[in-house]
């Protein structure tokens, strides 16, 4: 039941995101643009019937709509924030084949990143680890944990909550980018990050 | 590539190449294949095929509208998979010609339509007295022949050499149906495949349930690699769901426990438990990373795959976690090995300049055998329950597809066509032959 709620939170804030990210408007358009249809709406429930439950109704009707709105914006953000990390680690290669090392042009990315995780208390991230897709599809699972494991601990000893970040392998199922060259293997060996909105 | 090429070897796949050049040229999609092997004293003989006449079958004149092979061309593809046999063709009785080939036996048979059905009468002779040795009859829609000639040629495989065949096994892998990881199975020689799962999101790993009756697989629902059941028409079920990043199961072949990795905060163990009632607990306290467990023939031991010297190698252990000792030693990347069913080697995945290839060694590591070479990547080997057979994916072809191959590298089919399809692992031997049997018997 709590899922299906989350669900369906989700959903509309998804699609007021896409309406939003489609129009390309900068965010500080959105509060002018979300009441106006609210507005409208609501004198015809109140005309036809002005009675103290409806008008309960109305409130929590115009809570939830508030609720929604803030989720949007909070999921916008979440988007964005998930956009901007993924763009800085993907500016360089930072794992060598079949290492889970860090390479010091990762480690100054991870430190951007790091920053941006102390100012968005708001959020959550899942840390997923991949490789390139030479070798078996088990041992690419380890190889992966061990890679999301060391980002995971680089940004706990810059100063983020272990508590905010989970670790999770991909192996070689969920590559960037297809291909059996090396540029394609050194694009694929990387951690990708998921933002989570905090619960 | 450092490997040494051993003359004898050579020599071996001259006398080989002469054997089944006959069988070779009757086989769709056939490469060469030859044996490269590390160390010079190998040990490994001459593959010992028997040959057997194959005559087609008599069928009143067009009286049959075929819509896959005939009964003696299935006879003559599970001849030639098994490993057992040179197959002697010919159009009719020809003892000359059987003689000279040195098969003692024959195969043909009569089929009949009846009512819809097909009446297959099928029989084992001996070539020079014309006795025969076995007689099977099997009355089947056209749509389950194979089936029946496979349980028929287990059943000549079972009277001439004493053992269990695997033409009516199957094989499980996954195949790439649009886009998307799906596990699938197929009978062992690739026909008759049906899709077992339907997710959006990739399901890989299959490995057999105990009897058959049914898979474990890793599915991504939950965004992380997770262990899945499922019986044959059955719905899938959850296993282990209270252990994180479950994946690399192996079924203990006489308890049907599961024998599996888990990954937490980035650290992967093996663990086992017994899918029925849900419990699992840490099988080895190592501080290595272990993946790929494999269970030996009688589960007494069992081997997996270590980081703990830098890159995958693999290890062999008691199941109690006893006696632990490292099994490969050459090159730096060993993976994933399959204990065969003799008990006496193990099958691997080796990487090399970035290429997979399928190699076998002894169970303390000596004695290594390099069953594929210069061919695309080779990965995944699986032994059939016979211990005569490894099935394994390559991408040679392009694109990567499932073969079958002798145990020592020769005889290399390719079982699938299209699409992309990796990871085959083989089903255990189909029990009660004599009970599948279709009506109409005597």
């Amino acid at each position: 039941m709590k899922n299906l709620v989350k669900l369906a939170v989700v959903a509309s804030a998804a699609a007021i995101c896409l309406v939003a990210c489609a129009k390309k408007e900068p965010p500080k358009t959105e509060p002018t643009a979300e009441p106006a249809p609210a507005a409208e709406a609501a004198p015809a429930v109140e005309q036809a019937a002005p009675n103290a439950d409806s008008l309960a109704a109305e409130q929590a009707r115009l809570e939830a709509e508030r609720l929604a709105a803030e989720r949007a914006r909070l999921e916008a953000e979440r988007a964005r924030l998930e956009a901007l990390i993924n763009q800085i680690m993907s500016e360089d290669v930072y794992f060598d084949f079949d290492r889970s090392e860090l390479t010091e042009k990762a480690k100054e990315l991870l430190a951007q990143v790091g920053e941006l995780l102390i100012k968005e208390e708001r959020f959550t991230i899942t840390i997923e680890g991949h490789t390139d897709a030479r070798g078996t599809e088990d041992y690419n699972f380890t190889l992966g944990a061990k890679r999301a494991m060391k980002v995971k601990e680089f940004l706990v000893a810059y100063g983020i909550d272990a508590k905010r970040m989970e670790s999770v392998s991909y192996g070689k199922e969920a590559p960037k980018v297809e291909g059996a060259n090396e540029e394609a293997y050194s694009q694929n060996r990387r951690a990708n990050f998921r933002v989570n909105i905090k619960e | 590539m450092i490997f040494l090429k051993n003359k004898m070897n050579l020599m071996n796949s001259v006398l080989r190449m002469t054997a089944v050049a006959f069988a070779v040229a009757l086989l769709p999609v056939a490469s060469h294949a030859t044996i490269d092997t590390i160390a010079v004293d190998v040990g490994i003989s001459v593959f010992k095929t028997m040959p057997i006449g194959v005559v087609p079958f008599a069928e009143p004149k067009g009286a049959i509208e075929w819509i896959e092979e005939k009964p003696h061309q299935i006879v003559t593809r599970d001849a030639n998979l098994s490993g057992r046999f040179d197959v002697v063709a010919s159009d009719k009785f020809n003892l000359p010609l059987f003689s000279k080939a040195h098969a003692k036996h024959y195969v043909t048979g009569k089929v009949t339509p009846v009512g819809g059905k097909l009446k297959l009468e099928c029989y084992l002779y001996v070539a020079q007295t014309k006795d025969l040795l076995l007689g099977e009859t099997y009355t089947v829609e056209q749509k389950d022949l194979r089936r029946a000639m496979h349980l028929f040629f287990d059943e000549v495989i079972y009277r001439l050499w004493g053992e269990r065949g695997v033409a009516s096994t199957k094989l499980a892998y996954v195949s790439k149906i649009d886009g998307i990881k799906q596990v699938v199975v197929s009978d062992y020689d690739g026909f008759h495949r049906s899709q077992i799962t339907r997710d959006t999101t990739i399901s890989m790993m299959p490995v057999w349930m105990k009897d058959n009756a049914g898979l474990y697989y890793v599915n991504f629902k939950t965004h992380r690699p997770k262990l899945y059941s499922k019986m044959f028409g059955g719905s899938e079920k959850s296993v282990f769901p209270q252990l994180d990043q479950t994946y690399s199961p192996a079924v203990n072949p006489k308890t049907g426990e599961l024998l599996f990795s888990s990954t937490v905060d980035g650290k992967t163990d093996l663990y086992i438990g017994n899918p029925a009632t849900g419990k699992a607990k840490k099988f080895a306290y190592l501080k290595s990373n272990q993946t790929s467990p494999a269970w030996s023939p009688y589960a007494s031991e069992v081997m997996f795959t270590s980081d703990r010297g830098g890159g995958p190698q693999i290890f062999v252990m008691g199941k109690d976690g006893s006696d632990l000792r490292r099994v490969t030693f050459m090159g730096r990347y060993n993976e994933r090995a399959a204990w065969s069913p003799e008990g006496d080697r193990i099958a691997y995945t080796s990487m090399d300049n970035g290429h997979m290839n399928i190699y076998t060694c002894a169970l303390d590591g000596s004695d290594i055998v390099q069953l594929t070479n210069n061919a695309g990547n080779n990965e995944h080997p699986t032994w059939s329950p016979d211990g005569k057979l490894i099935a394994f994916s390559s991408n040679r072809s392009g694109s990567y597809q499932i073969y079958i191959m002798r145990k020592d590298g020769s005889n290399v089919t390719r079982i699938t066509n299209s699409g992309e399809n990796t990871s085959p692992t083989w089903s255990f031997f189909y029990e009660a032959i004599k009970q599948q049997k279709k009506e109409g018997e005597k």
